[in-house]
């Protein structure tokens, strides 16, 4: 069965969901650092070097390097959040099914609960919770 | 799937290690390049014609001439500026904290025309040229952290003047000779570059990686012509 409705909250605090925000989170923000930081130092190395000297490098490096390191300060933090988010929501979109699968299984086990598991749209394991309401119907 | 946040810190560290790999992989291979037969003391005499082989010349704003001149025993290096800026270089690696000395000759037969009134107060004047450069180079890694000690003969400026320039706080110019007395003679500058780098950098300095020298003549519009002979570099208090 598949729900429509909007899932509120996006973090639900499970172990699960922190180790897959975390893997999601680093993921993305460690190659992306390692990247990062061979092109800037590489970059600026090689292009002081060949430019060598002292006034050259102050009055064509520096500006631009002054201005990068400028735009990463004001980037890194939106980019870290935007990341952080995005992370949140992938993290969610299969913490939260399996939050669900394993809550409703065990009101269904406890006898407080008789209908089919609901699994949200954008969520993943929309074909295990198909089984699973099978199985229950099949009870 | 299972997750563990312990074997993804793993796989940081071990990304973290590729980049510092990468980083020595790029310092190794990409630092500047220094001449092995050139540790230690090092003596330039611009005695033969082939005299600037292993000097390299980088251009700024127009093209300096700079050409050996006679190529006999009484050889000297000359330059000529017109309405340009390029200077050349030596890599020459030696530790100054052993090996402190550095001496040249240098002699300005032209200064630029500078406007009057436009150099007075000590400060930097960015829009600025010297007949005669000596540049004596500390790199760093990154290259744009290096420091430089430059030694400048200047018209105007008295004898001594330290100047720092607000946009490279890394560079200390120093008037070495100053004034127009001595136009047209051969001045022998010797210097300490341990006793300046601690005295303006206010730390012992690091290796020496290399010389340059430098006639420019392009801010001012003019012309300017400098000659340059006996650079000994790295070399003990005598």
């Amino acid at each position: 069965m598949i729900k429509n409705d909007l899932r509120k909250k996006k973090y639900l605090g499970t172990t699960f969901q922190k180790k897959l925000l975390f893997l999601v989170f680093a993921a993305a923000v460690i190659p992306a650092t390692v990247i990062a930081l061979c092109l800037y130092y590489m970059i600026f190395n090689m292009l002081s070097i060949q430019m060598f000297f002292p006034e050259a490098i102050a009055y064509n490096v520096m500006p631009v390097l002054n201005k990068i390191n400028m735009v990463i300060a004001i980037a890194i933090p939106i980019v870290l959040v935007v990341l952080w988010l995005i992370a949140l929501e992938l993290s969610h979109r299969v913490a939260g099914p399996l939050y669900r699968l394993e809550k409703e299984l065990g009101e269904i086990v406890a006898g407080t609960k008789q209908g089919p598991i609901m699994v949200r749209r954008k969520d993943e394991f929309h074909s295990l919770a198909a089984k699973i309401n099978k199985l229950i119907l099949k009870r | 799937m299972k997750i563990k946040p312990k074997k993804i810190l793993t796989y940081g560290l071990i990304g973290a290690a590729i980049v510092c790999a990468l980083l020595l992989i790029e310092f190794l291979f990409n630092r500047p390049p220094h001449d092995k037969t050139l540790r230690g003391v090092a003596w330039f005499k611009f005695d033969k014609h082939n005299s600037l082989d292993g000097w390299e010349e980088k251009i700024f704003n127009g093209r300096v001439l700079y050409s050996v001149k006679d190529g006999s025993s009484k050889g000297y290096l000359n330059a000529y500026s017109q309405k340009a800026a390029s200077g050349i270089l030596r890599w020459v690696k030696f530790n100054p904290n052993k090996h402190p000395m550095i001496s040249w000759k240098w002699k300005v037969v032209q200064f630029p025309q500078r406007k009057v009134g436009t150099f007075t107060d000590g400060s930097w004047v960015e829009k600025d040229d010297y007949a005669a450069r000596f540049y004596v180079i500390f790199p760093r890694f990154p290259f744009f952290r290096l420091q430089c000690l430059e030694y400048v003969w200047d018209k105007d400026l008295p004898l001594g003047t330290v100047l720092n320039n607000p946009n490279f706080p890394n560079l200390k110019l120093i008037v070495a000779s100053s004034g127009d007395q001595n136009l047209g003679k051969w001045i022998s500058i010797e210097r300490n570059v341990f006793e300046d780098f601690e005295k303006y950098f206010g730390k012992a300095p690091g290796y020496v990686g290399a010389i340059a020298i430098m006639t420019d003549a392009d801010n001012t519009a003019s012309t300017a012509e400098a000659q340059y002979n006996d650079i000994e570099v790295g070399y003990d208090k005598k």
